[in-house]
């Protein structure tokens, strides 16, 4: 009760000036600054007019409350029109983790530049192949080095028929060496390989089936 | 013009899947290039209506490039820059599992040398030690020296109609074709027929060529890049035929196949070169969509 009194006295100040001359009139109180339904133990700086002029949290639209396991959705594919592809996927791959990495970010900001909606940009897992190199003489193996292949992907959303042979030739000529480009379609299988498998549950599947 | 495009408009477009990869050289320079291009349904039958005639003549050329093979030249101020960097990541850089071996067996061998060395304290003794970090190290080098990089530059710069000229910068084709009376220098370009598409008039084009048995190109999209159109002189106006209009599809060149023999009506240039063999009004519609210097 004493804070919606409160509230109101914030909001309108001339008001309460008002009241305040209200009340010298009608009794004989001497204090003018201290309001009268204001309590002696109550903080004074709530009672300034500024008080919460700052908030704006109450003032956004409520949302709603987030579930704990909020499993990964996967992003509807766009369909393909007439003039636009469907959603694509620019795969960029190589053994050199930083020109992969420059290459796709630079295909990102010229997606920004170019007006291109980029949907996604995420990275695939990393294969290793193990290079074994044959002995001379005789047939041991030895083991010469680790070529990790790195992979990036953007995923871009409906290019239109007329962007696709310049943004296609901007790429092609901005390739650096030892890059690998590759320009597909995105598929719900792409997007299931992205997870890792789980054997004992389709295992107990089966079983259950 | 209503004809080709709205075609193009009423055909779904073509799906493409194409991978390009950049590193064996063993197609003498030229990007592995992979694509499939999956047609969906043409709607070719729904073209019944006939359409006042226009009187432009439509063609499509296709502006077939060789991308660079190798990466352009820095300048001095990117040279400095790139040492700079260079320079400064290995100062920032921590040691990596192969330095910290050669200091580690460094380290021993001067503990060795020192008379110090007591084999029995030793941990870890594993086979490695066998054989060193540095020489594993000066087995690297060896086989660093033995690789020989080809030249950057080729001995067949002053050919025009070689391939293997500018490696650093994107190669176009063009064809010497006769147009009226005289011959001019143009992109390869034939005439639209009805019951095709724009796209698939150029790579008529591509594929009509003398020497284009072995040309294997990647279309890039399926929508023009630039047009140019030019009306007959006078004499030669009809009432059907006022002018040409050129429709221009880009490619990039995968597979070269055969060289030519002595074909003189063919030549490869660079977007600089251009101006001396075309046309100006030509030119200037031509270098609109020609990414490069």
């Amino acid at each position: 009760m004493n804070a919606v009194f409160r509230k109101l006295q914030v909001s309108a100040t001339q008001q309460a000036f008002v009241l305040n001359q209200a009340l010298t009139t009608c009794r004989a109180t001497p204090s003018i600054q201290h309001p009268v339904w204001a309590s002696v133990n109550e903080r004074q700086y709530k009672s300034m007019p500024t008080h919460g002029i700052g908030r704006w949290r109450h003032l956004l639209p409520k949302d709603p409350p987030k579930k704990k396991r909020d499993r990964p959705q996967m992003k509807e594919i766009v369909v393909e029109t007439e003039t636009t592809y469907a959603t694509l996927n620019v795969n960029v791959s190589g053994y050199d983790m930083t020109m992969v990495e420059h290459f796709s970010q630079h295909i990102h900001n010229l997606c920004n530049r170019l007006g291109i909606k980029v949907l996604d940009c995420y990275a695939l897992q990393t294969k290793t192949t193990e290079v074994w190199l044959m002995q001379e003489q005789g047939t041991k193996m030895s083991v010469d080095s680790f070529l990790k292949t790195h992979n990036r992907v953007v995923q871009l959303r409906s290019l239109n028929a007329t962007m696709c042979p310049i943004f296609l030739e901007v790429l092609l000529k901005n390739q650096p060496e030892g890059v690998q480009l590759s320009v597909q379609e995105h598929t719900e299988v792409d997007y299931k390989t992205r997870f890792k498998g789980r054997p004992d549950l389709e295992g107990l599947k089966a079983k259950i089936a | 013009m209503a004809a080709p495009c709205r075609r193009m408009a009423g055909r779904s477009l073509l799906q493409f899947v194409s991978s390009f990869s950049r590193t064996s050289v063993s197609n003498s320079g030229f990007r592995q290039f992979s694509s499939t291009s999956v047609c969906r349904g043409s709607n070719q039958a729904q073209h019944v209506e006939e359409r006042a005639s226009s009187p432009w003549t439509l063609m499509a050329a296709v502006c077939l490039q060789r991308l660079p093979v190798i990466s352009a030249e820095s300048n001095p101020i990117e040279q400095q820059f790139r040492d700079m960097m260079i320079q400064m990541e290995l100062e920032k850089s921590m040691l990596s599992d192969h330095e910290l071996r050669l200091l580690d067996d460094a380290e021993r061998l001067r503990r060795m040398q020192a008379g110090e060395y007591d084999s029995d304290e030793e941990e870890d003794r594993r086979d490695q030690e066998i054989v060193l970090a540095q020489d594993l190290e000066d087995s690297w080098e060896q086989k660093l020296n033995n690789f020989q990089p080809a030249a950057r530059v080729s001995d067949s710069e002053g050919d025009l109609g070689s391939l293997q000229r500018c490696l650093s910068d994107s190669l176009l084709l063009l064809v010497e074709r006769p147009v009226g009376m005289e011959k001019l220098w143009m992109l390869p370009q034939t005439e639209w027929q009805r019951g095709e598409t724009l796209r698939e008039t150029a790579e008529r084009a591509l594929s009509s060529l003398p020497a284009a048995s072995g040309f294997k190109a990647t279309f890039l999209g399926n929508t023009p890049c630039g047009v140019y159109k030019y009306k007959l002189p006078q004499a030669a106006r009809t009432e059907s035929s006022v002018g040409t209009k050129v429709f221009f599809f880009k490619a990039v060149l995968s597979d070269a196949g055969a060289p030519p023999a002595t074909e003189s009506s063919q030549l490869w240039v660079t977007k600089s070169e251009l101006q001396r063999y075309v046309k100006p009004a030509y030119l200037r519609k031509v270098e609109r969509f020609l990414l490069g210097f």
